[in-house]
């Protein structure tokens, strides 16, 4: 979200809290997040795509909605009533094609023609709902639906398919294949919605999932504040806040406050801190160009420091305008970089990430290794966990080499914190209360500069590349 | 609403309306106040003297210009921020200083630093550092403002290099760093008696709102990112972009008018901003500065019409007439003056007429020492 | 299923395979995750401990530290899908 954007929802804000009937409240979510779709998708190279992109993100959470209907429960009027509308926004978005709009009301550039997309879409999710409909609630269905949602993620993620995709929709659309890149299919959010979408999958399989309505669900998972960079709320608390906007006390002084404070607290580290760093902070640019060990460290740390202030300062913008609609989100940091130990940093930094990674990977595949028998030794089922857990945390953010070594940097350093502890728990629950705080201060060191290490993967599209970094900041051979 | 963790201190205030509408009435009164005391105290000029150049950061070796940030350079108007940037505010060296003015070709467009002009000057004359305060933009009159501040920072002598795009009078004013410089420029224009309009509509004039934080805002921001792209340049030592360039034409269209001129006509003090060199030469004259002009070389083309042209920029007619201007006035004022206008062969010269090579710049290094030599001579007998 | 006899269950379970201390005097209301006692792949034990030993099978998201700290709030999740 740039400034205007973010402009425009405390604008929105501002008319929902002062003018809305409280109970129109839930729907007007529904309605914006649904708009907000549309709106925050940017304008892509191939044709339609940027109409059609949220267009089939509205499907499929349709789809995963019905898969995930409690057995007892049926689809109500009210359900009939919020898909009928959110279709009914989604055609009315196909307007600018024909006729001209104000510009401010062209929430969608070029939309594809109606005669096309409208049966399209509405095939789609007819043969769908029938679909899960019949696979509703069963462990078959809900597995199908997280395979199919993994699957789309690593057509989407992983470049080379990313590209193939991409090449196909530009044929569809007669445009040069030749041209096609991953950019093409720049689907905002999706990272984001496909794992709160997985979440209540297989929240629905183990049978925590609370009872929600289309309505409800939707604008969960689409959350407009939460969209383009998280944080990844959980479906029981977005229900629950939902279910209280009726009754809640928005015009609050004190709500209104703390939401505005928080959002001034998040520009300033987004725009003023982390851009100021941006402009010095390690990229294949500036690595290529950093002359000898002190030059790569200042280009790390900044990079460590604008990663930290862009993404929190994001979130704190995020936080509080859903603080404004009535909705809170969970916090995602927590001073990472204060830290005394890995463990506890990755309970700190990017927390609704590493929760998701820990409820739906490590917490289950522990559990599962347990039960096995013969039982693996401890040690073999905590490494495969953390393992898995943070590959795929670190493929989440693209399916490259890179990212899988940074996940694998975080597991390794994970699992060797485990090794310790385990070692040394007796020897430091009997240190003085100064021992402590000294080893407090060289592990809150250590952690910073194992993580701040690890960015440089995280940070560099180039395997060869980051271990030139790596030899540069220890002095090593000529610059990266 | 539940508790935020770790956020105690925005979250535990007890707000009441009172309190958000004193918060937001104190913001708005102290924005106010603020940008009233911006008016006043216009802090912007003493703030551009406030750099991490030179301590925390390598100071530059040219001035601050460009818009690519991969380049981690950007174009400001605030003079005090982009001297403060640059090596000639740091510590002084136990050398002669010697400032080197003129356009791109000075500044070095194409060429890194150790390639420009100045540093193979500080090579070839050991004991003297030549600093760079070129600036690329064609105008004679951005080069007496540039003049003027550096100055101020004491050199032992001025090099000047000239050429005639930079002297048309029309065009003097066309420097965006120029036409923002307006409470630098007119005192120029009074005290020497320049032939401008001071009213001149190009400048920019800052209105009250103008002067206040908001329209400061541009200003302030030029100054963050220049600290900003200090740590890049310190640490990378990029302060340019070099890209594919298209070369200087040697080939023209048989035109030979220049500035709208005929070959017919003859080039004098009107059309030529002559006056502006004076006033250099007076500046330093002042300040007991040793000046040597330069006129600076040339590309001389062999293409089509190069009977009738040099190159892209002159018809020969206007750049002969020029050449004898410059020469008269160097003689008839008494200005250490070089000639240096076929100094450089053509192969040397890159995407314009004045635009030169390593090797380019080599070779006008090499033609510029004897004059150098000499008014150093003659400045330590004067003293 | 009682509950004291899951609370005795867990109770012997936590101080001796968990934190290897048959003798470790844990108070109900003891933190024992945030004290650093025990760590998240303890609470995959735990989970594993109830289903096996009560038969009750406590999802992942509800194996958290703020929901699991105590032997009190165990012992409260545990029992809570039996009354």
């Amino acid at each position: 979200m740039d400034f205007p954007q973010i402009g425009i929802l405390l604008a929105a804000a501002a008319l929902y809290v002062l003018f809305l009937p409280a109970r129109w409240r839930p729907t007007f979510l529904m309605v914006g997040s649904v708009v907000g779709l549309f709106w925050l998708q940017p304008t892509l190279p191939v044709r339609w795509l940027d109409y059609t992109l949220p267009a089939l993100t509205l499907v499929i959470v349709a789809l995963c909605w019905r898969l995930t209907l409690a057995p007892d429960a049926r689809v109500t009027r009210a359900d009939w009533l919020a898909l009928a509308l959110t279709a009914g926004i989604a055609a009315l978005l196909l307007l600018p094609r024909y006729i001209e709009l104000p510009p401010a009301l062209e929430i969608t550039s070029r939309p594809p023609p109606a005669e096309i997309t409208i049966p399209l879409v509405a095939g789609l999710s007819i043969a769908g709902m029938l679909l899960a409909r019949l696979a509703s609630g069963t462990r078959r269905g809900l597995l199908a639906g997280v395979f199919v949602l993994a699957g789309l993620f690593v057509l989407l993620k992983f470049s080379p398919l990313t590209t193939t995709l991409a090449g196909l929709a530009r044929s569809t659309t007669g445009q040069d294949a030749a041209l096609a890149s991953p950019v093409d299919l720049g689907w905002l959010g999706f990272s984001y919605i496909a794992f709160r979408l997985i979440h209540t999958l297989r929240d629905r399989q183990t049978g925590i999932l609370p009872a929600l309505g289309f309505r409800d669900y939707l604008s969960y998972v689409i959350f407009t504040p939460a969209l383009v960079a998280g944080p990844i709320d959980r479906a029981e608390n977005h229900g629950a806040a939902v279910a209280g906007l009726a009754e809640a006390r928005l015009r609050d002084p004190a709500r209104i406050t703390t939401a505005l404070g928080r959002i001034a607290v998040g520009l300033f580290k987004k725009f003023v801190i982390a851009d100021t760093l941006a402009i010095f902070s390690l990229g294949p640019l500036t690595a290529s160009q950093a002359d000898g060990a002190g030059a790569t460290w200042v280009l790390l740390y900044a990079y460590a420091f604008r990663l930290f202030f862009d993404f929190s300062g994001y979130t704190d913008i995020a936080i509080g305008i859903g603080l404004l609609f009535g909705v809170q989100l969970p916090e995602n940091f927590d001073r990472p970089y204060l830290k005394q130990n890995l463990t506890i940093f990755w309970q700190s930094w990017h927390k609704s990430l590493s929760d998701w990674g820990r409820f739906y990977i490590y917490s289950p595949l522990s559990r599962a290794l347990l039960k096995r028998k013969p039982k693996p030794g401890n040690y073999v089922i905590i490494f495969s966990a953390t393992a898995a857990t943070f590959i795929v945390i670190g493929l989440w953010h693209g399916i490259t080499l890179p990212f899988l070594l940074w996940g694998a940097w975080h597991a390794l350093g994970l699992f060797a914190h485990k090794l310790w502890t385990d070692r040394t728990r007796a020897w430091y629950r009997g240190l003085s209360d100064g021992r402590r705080r000294a080893w407090h201060v060289v592990g809150t060191l250590l952690t910073f500069h194992f993580v701040a290490l690890g960015w440089v993967w995280f940070a560099l599209p180039d395997i060869g590349q980051g271990l030139r970094v790596f030899a540069a900041l220890f002095g090593i051979g000529g610059g990266a | 609403m539940s508790a935020m963790p770790g956020w105690k201190w925005l979250t535990d205030g007890g707000y009441t309306w009172g309190f958000l509408a004193r918060v937001l009435g104190k913001a708005l009164a102290l924005f106010v106040l603020l940008n009233l005391a911006f008016v006043l105290a216009d802090p912007v000029p003493a703030l551009g003297r406030v750099s991490l150049y030179n301590g925390l950061l390598a100071g530059r070796e040219r001035l601050p210009y460009g818009e690519d940030p991969a380049a981690y350079n950007l174009s400001l108007f605030d003079l005090n921020a982009m001297f403060a940037s640059h090596t000639l505010a740091g510590p002084r060296p136990d050398a002669r200083r010697v400032i080197v003015l003129g356009d791109s070709s000075v500044w070095g467009v194409l060429l890194e630093n150790r390639d420009t002009l100045p540093a193979c000057l500080t090579e070839q004359l050991p004991g003297t550092r030549f600093y760079n305060v070129g600036y690329p933009t064609m105008s004679a009159l951005k080069d007496l403002l540039l003049l003027e501040a550096a100055l101020a920072y004491q050199p032992d002598a001025i090099m000047w290099l000239v050429t005639l795009e930079s002297l048309p009078r029309e065009r003097q004013l066309d420097a965006p760093i120029v036409a923002n410089n307006p409470a630098r420029v007119r005192p120029l224009i009074e005290r020497f008696g320049l032939g401008f309009d001071p009213l001149d509509p190009r400048f920019v004039e800052t209105d009250f709102i103008g002067r206040t934080l908001i329209g400061q805002r541009r200003a302030l921001a030029d100054w963050l990112r220049l600290q900003a792209y200090g740590v890049a340049w310190t640490h990378t030592g990029i302060d340019q972009v070099y890209g594919e360039y298209t070369p200087r034409s040697n080939d023209f269209d048989e035109d030979a008018t220049w500035q709208g001129l005929n070959p017919d006509a003859t080039l004098n003090d009107d059309i030529l901003a002559l006056d502006v060199l004076r006033a250099g030469a007076s500046l330093t004259g002042q300040a007991r500065v040793p000046l040597l002009l330069v006129n600076e070389p040339i590309f001389i083309a062999d293409g089509q019409n190069s009977d009738v042209r040099y190159n892209f920029w002159y018809p020969r007619w206007s750049y002969d007439q020029y050449r004898a201007l410059l020469g008269d006035a160097a003689a008839a004022e008494g200005w250490p003056y070089a000639d240096l206008w076929d100094a450089v062969a053509p192969a040397e010269f890159t995407d314009s007429p004045v635009h030169l090579t390593p090797a380019g710049s080599r070779a006008l290094c090499e033609a510029v020492v004897p004059f150098v030599a000499a008014i150093q001579e003659e400045a330590d007998a004067g003293s | 299923m009682q509950e004291a006899e899951v609370r005795a269950k867990l109770r012997a379970f936590i101080t001796k395979e968990l934190i290897r201390n048959a003798s470790y005097p844990l108070d109900d209301a003891e933190g024992v995750c945030s004290s650093g006692l025990i760590d998240s792949f303890a609470l995959a034990e735990i989970g594993v401990f109830a289903e096996q030993e009560f038969g009750v099978y406590i999802p992942d998201p509800d194996l958290t530290v703020a929901k699991m700290d105590t032997l009190n709030l165990m012992v409260a999740r545990i029992l809570r899908d039996n009354r």
